[in-house]
């Protein structure tokens, strides 16, 4: 399965993401400029904030509470594209995925 | 090229707070590491621990925070139920009780706030060095390391400008309590069983405490709502308010965790400037400012550890960590791995990427001022770097004795100005 991010220079970057495993652990993987993953994944920070896709927005799940609190400590203002990517979890229904890194 | 040589014999009593008096004991973390990624210590004060010294292994422990919780304590010291209650701020609770607490200030201490303090911190550091360069020779962890973090402090917390060199020395008696420079109750030489209810089992945490509730009654009085500590007072969107006791626990933790660790970090990397020379011209050329600051604070990995408890049992490079066990992440020794950095025992400001550990990464506990502290670190060295020539070591550098907070406690230092 695969994901996309747009980095803030505007270039596209493609990976193979598996199973169960989070965006944020992907974009690490990959050394994705400005996706830190500080916390693990754990919502302790906000450090992997994406946008996403438009087309995926409906596939990606809903926002919990700490996440959503956290979304309000982001580097850029949140949108309602806004997700932490460490909470979206690749699987089959999310192959394809495009994601966005917010531009400082 | 300059490298650098630790001293210790390669067996160093990790449990020992004088092991780590000159330095992390580094040459027994490069065995560990090779040898015995988990290792088993005795401990004469308590129950022994396991060391874990691989970067990979604390990375893939750290977040498991419920297998391995923060929930019994954080330090090797033992503490009694009663004590982890009594003192405990949210760096000793798991899960949705962490979170909780968490994100009623992680937006003020968030990048994009932080990054508004940015004048402040170069006004501040503008004036700190023009104090202590002219001097020629100095003390740069008195004069500089310890100035910036103490005077940004007052600023965080709100509190009055005549109150910080009083509140920082409490602050260095809560967090230093094993060495004797910084405390008259040195936790490991003499009964403190009077304070264990305290922080860190010191009379500091008592005094502290006073001085929390008293600086609240003012603020509230004045209806001042500046700082910190009002944000920490609100409730949270599950609707829970912190405690008394946690706030009070909240308040030593600001004013001992946050300010000592920034400390330590700029006073590593005065200390590396001394020893490596080529950083000044680093500095200079304008090229390692994004980068700079994470390599001086894996260098300098101020909190050499920070402690779990297993909750079930768990097997790893085949010894059997037991439910119940105490398990140490030895983040000193996770930052010079060679298997995660390259020519780890040498600074080198460009690194990138720099997955270092000082900040505990990958775990629900990571620092909470970490963006703070990144900021007052690079801003500290852009003035320096604009303003000196050289520096160099003018004497003995000297050790904080504690295996908890790594920190160079004096730094004699030469500088020479353009």
């Amino acid at each position: 399965m695969k994901a996309t991010w747009t980095l803030p220079d505007g270039s596209t970057k493609t990976a193979d993401v598996a199973e169960g495993v989070s965006l944020m652990e992907a974009a690490v993987a990959n050394n994705i400029p400005d996706i830190e993953g500080a916390c693990g994944g754990c919502l302790s920070c906000a450090t992997c904030h994406v946008f996403v896709g438009e087309a995926w927005l409906g596939k990606v799940g809903e926002v919990e509470v700490f996440e959503d609190a956290m979304l309000d400590s982001t580097d850029v203002e949140r949108t309602d594209a806004s997700r932490l990517s460490c909470q979206i979890k690749m699987s089959a229904a999310l192959d394809g995925i495009t994601v966005t890194v917010p531009s400082v | 090229m300059t490298v650098w040589m630790p001293d210790d014999d390669g067996h160093a009593d990790l449990s020992s707070h004088d092991s780590f008096s000159q330095g992390a004991p580094h040459n027994t973390f490069a065995r560990l590491r090779r040898d015995d990624p988990v290792f088993w210590t005795e401990y004469a004060q308590g129950t022994g621990f396991w060391s874990i010294t691989r970067h990979e292994d604390i990375v893939a422990l750290n977040k498991q925070s419920i297998l391995l919780s923060s929930a019994h304590g954080i330090r090797i010291e033992d503490q009694s139920p009663e004590e982890v209650i009594a003192r405990r701020t949210f760096q000793e609770t798991d899960g949705a009780e962490h979170m909780g607490t968490r994100i009623k200030v992680a937006k003020a201490f968030s990048k994009p706030v932080i990054a508004g303090f940015e004048a402040q911190i170069r006004e501040l550091c503008i004036e700190i060095l023009d104090d202590a360069l002219p001097k020629g020779t100095f003390d740069a962890t008195k004069l500089i390391a310890r100035e910036l973090p103490m005077r940004m402090l007052g600023r965080i917390l709100g509190t009055p400008e005549e109150d910080l060199p009083w509140l920082v020395k409490k602050g260095d008696a809560l967090i230093a309590n094993t060495d004797p420079d910084f405390t008259d109750h040195v936790l490991d030489k003499m009964t403190t069983d009077e304070f264990r209810l305290m922080p860190f089992n010191s009379p500091a945490g008592a005094e502290l405490y006073a001085y929390a509730k008293d600086l609240m009654a003012r603020k509230n009085a004045a209806g001042d709502t500046n700082g910190i500590l009002h944000l920490i007072m609100q409730p949270g969107p599950d609707g829970s308010v912190i405690s008394d006791a946690e706030f009070r626990n909240f308040f030593c933790l600001l004013v001992a965790a946050g300010n000592d660790t920034t400390r330590y970090s700029i006073a590593a990397g005065l200390q590396a400037m001394c020893h490596q020379p080529e950083l000044l011209n680093q500095m200079k050329s304008g090229e390692v400012w994004d980068t700079m600051a994470d390599e001086v604070i894996r260098w300098a990995t101020p909190a050499l550890y920070f402690r779990r408890t297993a909750t079930a049992d768990l097997e790893l490079h085949g010894k059997t960590i037991k439910a119940g066990d105490k398990v140490v992440y030895w983040f000193a020794s996770g930052n010079r791995d060679e298997e995660a950095f390259d020519a780890p025992m040498r600074v080198n400001l460009a690194r990138t990427p720099n997955k270092h550990l000082s900040f505990g990464q990958g775990g629900p506990h990571v620092c909470l001022g970490m963006w703070l502290a990144r900021l007052e670190v690079r801003v500290l060295f852009e003035e320096l770097s604009k303003r000196i020539t050289g520096i160099e070591a003018a004497g003995p550098h000297k050790f904080l004795r504690s295996n908890f907070v790594g920190g160079i406690k004096s730094l004699p230092v030469t500088v020479h100005m353009s």
